[in-house]
């Protein structure tokens, strides 16, 4: 990449973001926000539903413009989606009039990559995923967990430097939940800690920011509260999620979500 | 009950109903045996209707192939009849797939480039709803002072009103295209027109195919009209040729060939579209 300032690899500066309801009432989904991702984190997006996460992570995308601030990825400020930003939805978005190793190709297609090589990587992709035994499936014969899968495998496949999901895994069963989390995780660590991809993933869920994230930003009310580093080492374990440091994050976000009064955390008695 | 069993019986019933209208048919011509003219019943029977109404159509046959004319003073055949019956049919349906396809494609393609943006498809809104609530056969007599009564006439009639039709459901069907699929498209790379070729196309053709089976029926009507007036041959020329001489099994018979050749187009199209769309949910493909 030309600009290795790999400390901004996004960066937003005073964005703000406001609707107009049916009503006719401005809404301010999204005040004031800046603040600056460095690449190869993962940063989870975490706050109350309606407080602006998902509309970050739709102006990142290019989705969405903002009503005024900057965005800027790589060092330029975007202009529109882009194949340098994937994005993973919230609903279905695997197209169902393709079969599955076509959907995973499409981004390819779109650039001319040839048919073989486009073909290889989207096998190959599939197979991280653990689904190239329905490559030649329609998306109706898949299941939500599966569908997931397709939508992972093809932003991957496209090789975006920055990925964005938001809320992939929100409507899913616990156990397909943590498979995904960790293929999410293993297909981010693929290249080494140097090659890394950056990643926006919006949650509402502690636990799922607390194992997934290097970084969770707090969004309440359109504003960025709080922005918590996780240091606890990779791969982490259900036993990780218990260390005094994830405990006392996890009584901040609770306290945040208003679930908790923001008083101290328990004592962790020590022996 | 299997969906095997369930199909069989399904067809089982939809004999037993055709055999049915076909005999209460036979019974009305029987309990009522008035005439229009002499020789001329006003119902005609099954048997009159195989025999001396087919017989009668090679009245319409114009030479050619070996088999002389009526005009030219030779008798009537079966073979003649055959012959004219096809030879009109053939020049209906040509009317109607000319008309079909460049109707449903310059629809299509207007459709299209009006959806582009949402400006132009503000300034078409009007217009579009307008042509839509326009009497189809109330164009009849218009399109003929614009093109003739020949063929260019005919086929521009069924082309008009095939392609309002579809022009309104492909606006209609690209509004309804889920914006998720839009946004992946566009995040994943995808310009704006491989946006149109790789999602908005095959993302309306559910909706689409509605809309080609209801502008079929509706063509099937607009070549029958444009026929009527002024036409040279085709069914709609035999229909109204033997209304002026009160020909009522002459009619009839053209109408029972008209309904076997919707049912058959509608079929086939319905099929075709279905091998399309099996990547649809089956709801869709129905």
């Amino acid at each position: 990449m030309n600009a290795p300032n790999t400390s901004r690899m996004i960066e937003l500066v005073h964005v703000n973001r406001s609707f107009k309801r049916a009503d006719g009432q401005a809404v301010q989904a999204v005040e004031d926000v800046s603040v600056a991702i460095r690449e190869g984190e993962f940063v989870c997006l975490v706050g109350p539903s309606g407080c602006g996460k998902t509309t970050v992570l739709q102006m990142v995308a290019g989705l969405l413009p903002p009503t005024s601030g900057e965005i800027a990825v790589a060092g330029h400020e975007i202009a529109g989606p882009g194949r340098d930003r994937g994005m993973v939805f919230q609903k279905d978005s695997v197209f169902p009039w393709k079969r599955v190793i076509d959907n995973v190709e499409y981004g390819l297609k779109c650039r001319d990559v040839p048919a073989a090589q486009r073909r290889e990587i989207a096998q190959t992709y599939l197979e991280r995923v653990g689904l190239a035994h329905v490559a030649k499936a329609w998306p109706r014969e898949l299941s939500g967990g599966m569908l997931k899968r397709v939508a992972i495998a093809t932003v991957f496949a496209n090789g975006s430097q920055v990925l964005m999901l938001d809320e992939p895994f929100s409507a899913l069963d616990y156990v397909t939940r943590h498979q995904l989390q960790s293929v999410l995780l293993d297909l981010w660590e693929e290249g080494g800690s140097t090659a890394r991809r950056t990643v926006l993933f919006v949650t509402h869920d502690v636990d799922e920011a607390l194992a997934l994230a290097d970084r969770i930003l707090v969004f309440h009310s359109g504003r960025l509260i709080d922005d918590l580093a996780v240091t606890a080492t990779r791969p982490r374990t259900t036993d990780s999620l218990l260390m005094p440091e994830m405990v006392a994050i996890k009584h901040k976000l609770l306290a945040h979500l208003g679930l908790e009064k923001p008083t101290a955390p328990l004592k962790v008695a020590r022996s | 009950m299997s969906a095997i069993a369930h199909a069989r019986r399904d067809r089982w019933i939809s004999v037993a109903v055709f055999l049915s209208l076909a005999a209460v048919w036979q019974l009305l011509s029987v309990l009522y045996p008035a005439e229009a003219a002499p020789g001329e019943p006003m119902i005609a029977g099954w048997q009159v209707l195989f025999t001396n109404t087919f017989l009668s159509l090679a009245d319409y046959w114009q030479g050619g192939l070996g088999v002389p004319s009526v005009a030219e003073g030779a008798d009537r055949s079966y073979l003649a009849a055959f012959l004219s019956v096809l030879s009109h049919s053939l020049d209906t349906m040509g009317r109607l797939v000319i008309g079909l396809s460049v109707g449903g494609l310059v629809g299509l393609i207007l459709g299209l480039a009006v959806s582009w943006a949402r400006w132009t498809r503000r300034l078409f809104d009007w217009p579009l709803q307008f042509l839509r609530t326009l009497p189809l056969l109330a164009m009849v007599p218009l399109f003929q002072l614009w093109f003739g009564t020949y063929f260019i006439g005919e086929v521009m009639f069924v082309a008009y009103g095939i392609g309002v039709i579809v022009f309104a459901g492909t606006v209609n069907a690209v509004r309804n295209v889920p914006q998720i699929y839009i946004d992946n498209a566009r995040s994943l790379g995808a310009s704006r027109w491989t946006l149109y070729r790789t999602v908005i196309l095959p993302a309306i053709f559910p909706a689409m195919r509605s809309t080609i089976l209801l502008s079929l029926g509706a063509g099937w009507g607009a070549v029958l009209g444009a026929e009527y007036l002024g036409a040279q041959s085709g069914l709609g020329y035999i229909i109204v040729y033997a209304q002026q001489f009160a020909f009522l099994d002459r009619m009839f018979f053209i109408a029972l060939l008209f309904i076997l050749y919707t049912s058959i187009s509608y079929w086939a199209i319905s099929k075709l579209s279905a091998r399309l769309l099996q990547w649809a949910p089956l709801s869709q493909r129905a």
